[in-house]
């Protein structure tokens, strides 16, 4: 095969690969995590060409850093099987996004992450979701500490009706922190969802009259005050206008570093801007079985990736036709 | 069996990509006529023949700012993403390919007052003419893979041509055993004439490692140049 | 007639035309038939009312007035001249404050509970549907009820007919009334909230002290003070229970034990009894008693509505 003259260097921002192997090219300062052991895509990484149809499962995360290890997890409500067969790793200090159409089970996921589906009689579960080895569907495990442990923020902000001082330290006091602490807990927790100084003087005053992204900022502050370990949020900015939606993505950014977060969103754009792993999941038409009434509609996994390579080369074409908008 | 919603929307933004890329396409297929043309008045040194390569330059000139506009408004306006970034993207660099060769091709075109000069040198000429062919198959090869979105043809346009080195060799060669009084500016214009060949076949070598971005989205081919 | 309804006039409309259409004031019939029949509901509902007040008015205010407060603060008698409301008015307080202390509590841990804990099921629905019915029953019946428990059965306990077993009896009558308002006011309660708070890692009980029954306390409010207004009025169970429309006298100094233990007599009770009496004298304390009556009842739901706008206003949601 003749040498290809198409990758010899020409200036100094290209990827050099010179003699020990290391890429001479500074990429440019990046808010994303640095890629780790076990990523797909990279300047050294072989590229996969072909169209996987099954969702990578990643095997070389260690226990360090998985936050989640979801294991062919299922979730029926009654006899309606919502989503199926989901396998993936969360990790920990990234952001995660789930995507997908309405329906594909997002956040019937996202809600089996810290028990919220308890609250749903008819909702029933299948496989495992391993937290520090400890399966949270476990009969012994107590779905009140599960969710002291892994908070989560509403699509509609829904602070309490009572002043944003108790908003906030309603948490720490039923977690039993002494009231000594309270003051404090308030203010870092306000501080960390970029609220305190808008409110510092008016803690009192009752959350109802703050605007919608400061109720959901609000929302937030509740959820670190008890200093979780994971925060959830479902579709946290979908009624809030643009300017407090990019707020609140710079918040996300921001506590990245004390926190896991996973947040399911209908914005790509947002996903796209906002995750270092982005998660596509689609709704699965299958005929109904006999005696059922009408096709089933079920919420499968279908690509788990790096956000890069998901918004510029995704694997499968379910993927690439969801972002790119042909999906109708 | 499980089928999942594939239905079409964003319509009026999918007809867009396709406009865009048929475009490129027609562009391409303007530098070729161009090409076309050089390779005409290599042979004949027609004036007229000359005159038209300029003003279909100018047209090539207009098409490239256009479409290079065009793509900056489709990526504003539609954030695409994935396979349509990279078409959006490469249609910018293909583009401004497809107008440096058009340049190429002019720079020889305008080389028609020296046609007689270059024709009483046959082995200077002769290889100036393998140079041209080879410059515009390669062209060629690279505009019927962008066509039918071949990937395998891509890849055979960007393994690039060493007979074009070599001809550039034997060129150099034939050069340095010129005497006598036209020997220097026989030699400036056939050296002129014969960086530009190479040079727009190196360009299409480029084309190819576009399009292969373009069709598979590896970042290898992203910048590649030649030098 | 709307341009949807006509399509042929579909046809080139000008500006004027338009305006004149929207302009158009044809007088509609209908809605205004409409609108003066609910006028007249109400008319008729109103009319009632001013009536029921107008027929005790005029008699009731003159003896309210000849007798000023003495009418509310002395005990029966057989004269006219002489006879008071205030052993009514005791009995009457006394087993209101029996009704709140059982019925409320009670009641609203039952619809604590059957909102809150118990799932959905066909037993739940069939309690609920129960309760219900309860809440229908003829409160004749929960004085026969009331007659057979607390005052036979149980009357070594509650002084047999006295002020605890109509205070008992009264109680259970308005226990399904409470558990099913305060209920409905817990049901009110948005899901968001339970879920914020479930969210942050509370219990359910948790949940339910700091939150819900905080927010669905203006409604559970009202109920109680409504059922309450309601049991004040009850004649039928207390009859049953004992409830005296004669007179009789409470010795000076007699302690409290004795007096819920002992005869007792109740506002609607007293009210029957002097109606049964012969003569105009009487006649007009009836009308006065039924106006001290009907103070009594309407201030309770005012003070239920005065109590829940100040509930809402300062939820502001």
């Amino acid at each position: 095969m003749s040498p290809d003259p198409t990758t010899a260097v020409t200036g100094t921002e290209s990827n050099v690969i010179d003699e020990d192997g290391e890429s001479r090219f500074r990429e440019p300062e990046r808010r994303r995590s640095p890629r780790r052991e076990g990523d797909r895509v990279g300047p050294t990484a072989p590229r996969v060409e072909a169209r996987a149809a099954a969702a990578p499962t990643d095997e070389r995360v260690d226990e360090q850093h998985a936050v989640f290890d979801i294991r062919d997890l299922s979730v029926f409500y009654g006899e309606f099987r919502a989503v199926r067969n989901v396998n993936m790793v969360v990790r920990r200090h990234e952001i995660t996004a789930f995507i997908g159409p309405s329906g594909c089970g997002k956040t019937t996921v996202l809600r089996c992450l810290n028990r919220m589906n308890d609250l749903v009689p008819s909702a029933r579960v299948d496989g495992q979701i391993l937290h520090h080895g400890v399966d949270l569907y476990d009969r012994e495990v107590d779905a009140v500490e599960v969710r002291r442990r892994i908070g989560m923020v509403f699509q509609k902000p829904n602070p309490f009706p009572k002043s944003i001082y108790d908003n906030i330290a309603f948490g720490p006091r039923i977690a039993g922190k002494p009231k000594s602490e309270m003051d404090d807990i308030v203010e870092r927790s306000l501080g960390q969802a970029a609220l305190w100084d808008e409110v510092k003087d008016r803690l009192s005053d009752s959350a109802m009259g703050l605007s919608g992204g400061q109720q959901q900022r609000l929302c937030i502050a509740r959820a670190v005050a008890v200093e979780p370990e994971v925060v959830l949020m479902d579709e946290p900015c979908s009624a809030l206008d643009p300017v407090a939606t990019s707020r609140i993505e710079d918040l996300m950014q921001q506590i990245k570093d004390e926190y896991t977060i996973v947040i399911v969103t209908h914005n790509m754009q947002q996903a796209a801007r906002v995750s270092d792993r982005t998660a596509f999941f689609i709704t699965e038409v299958s005929e109904a079985a006999e005696g059922q009434g009408g096709d089933q509609r079920t919420g499968l996994l279908v690509e788990y990736d790096n956000t890069e390579a998901i918004f510029s080369n995704p694997a499968d074409e379910r993927t690439e036709n969801y972002i790119t908008g042909r999906f109708g | 069996m499980p089928s999942t919603d594939v239905t079409q929307a964003r319509s009026a933004y999918q007809s867009e990509l396709e406009q865009l890329r048929l475009q490129v396409e027609l562009m391409g297929v303007r530098v070729d006529e161009n090409l076309e043309r050089m390779r005409s008045v290599l042979h004949r040194g027609d004036e007229r023949e000359a005159a038209l390569a300029l003003a279909a330059d100018d047209e090539i000139d207009a098409m490239q700012v256009s479409l290079t506009e065009r793509c900056y408004e489709l990526l504003a306006r539609e954030q695409p993403v994935a396979s349509d970034l990279r078409l959006v993207v490469s249609a910018v660099r293909i583009t401004a390919e497809l107008e440096r060769i058009g340049d190429l091709a002019l720079r020889v075109a305008k080389l028609a007052p020296d046609h007689a000069l270059l024709h009483r040198y046959p082995e200077i000429f002769d290889v100036l003419a393998a140079l041209a062919d080879l410059a515009l198959d390669h062209y060629r090869l690279a505009l019927r893979s962008f066509a039918g979105q071949s990937v395998g043809l891509a890849e055979e346009v960007s393994a690039g041509s060493p007979e074009v080195g070599h001809l550039t060799d034997r060129l150099v060669g034939e050069v340095h055993r010129l005497q006598g009084d036209d020997a220097v500016p026989v030699a400036v214009k056939a050296m002129s004439a014969g960086q530009s060949l190479s040079r727009i076949d190196d360009h299409a070598t480029v084309l190819g490692a576009r399009l292969r971005y373009l069709f598979t989205g590896d970042p290898d081919h992203l910048a590649a140049e030649v030098r | 007639m709307s341009l949807l309804t006509h399509p042929a006039d579909m046809a080139p409309l000008t500006h004027e035309a338009v305006a004149e259409r929207l302009k158009g004031t044809k007088v509609d019939v209908p809605n205004a038939v409409y609108k003066w029949a609910m006028f007249g509901a109400l008319a008729i509902t109103l009319a009632i009312l001013v009536l029921l007040i107008a027929s005790f008015f005029g008699a009731g205010i003159e003896v309210l007035s000849n007798r000023g407060m003495g009418f509310l603060t002395v005990g029966n008698s057989s004269d006219p001249a002489e006879a008071g409301m205030w052993q009514a008015i005791l009995g009457s307080a006394l087993i209101a404050a029996f009704v709140a202390a059982i019925a409320f509590p009670l009641g609203i841990a039952a619809a604590v509970y059957l909102e809150e804990y118990s799932s959905e099921n066909w037993m739940t629905r069939l309690i609920s549907v129960n309760i219900r019915n309860l809440a229908g029953v003829p409160s004749i019946v929960y004085g026969l009820l009331g007659l057979s428990i607390f005052v036979k059965a149980l009357g070594g306990v509650t002084g047999g007919r006295s002020i605890i077993a109509g205070g008992l009896t009264l109680a259970v009558l308005v226990l399904p009334i409470v558990i099913i308002t305060s209920a409905e006011a817990l049901r009110a309660v948005p899901d968001s909230i339970r879920e914020a708070g479930f969210g942050v890692g509370a219990a359910r009980w948790e949940v339910i002290r700091s939150h819900v029954l905080p927010y669905a306390a203006p409604g559970i409010l009202t109920g109680t003070v409504l059922s309450l207004a309601r049991a004040l009025g009850e004649a039928a169970p207390l009859i049953l229970v004992g409830a005296s429309i004669g007179f009789f006298s409470s010795a000076e100094g007699t302690g409290l034990l004795d007096r819920i233990q002992g005869t007792f007599t109740a506002m609607p009770n007293l009210t029957y009894g002097w109606a049964r009496q012969p003569g105009e004298d009487w006649q007009a304390n009836t009308s006065a008693a039924i106006l001290v009556m009907l103070v009594v009842i309407f201030s309770f739901n005012a003070v239920a509505i005065l109590l829940r706008n100040r509930f809402d206003r300062k939820r502001d949601y």
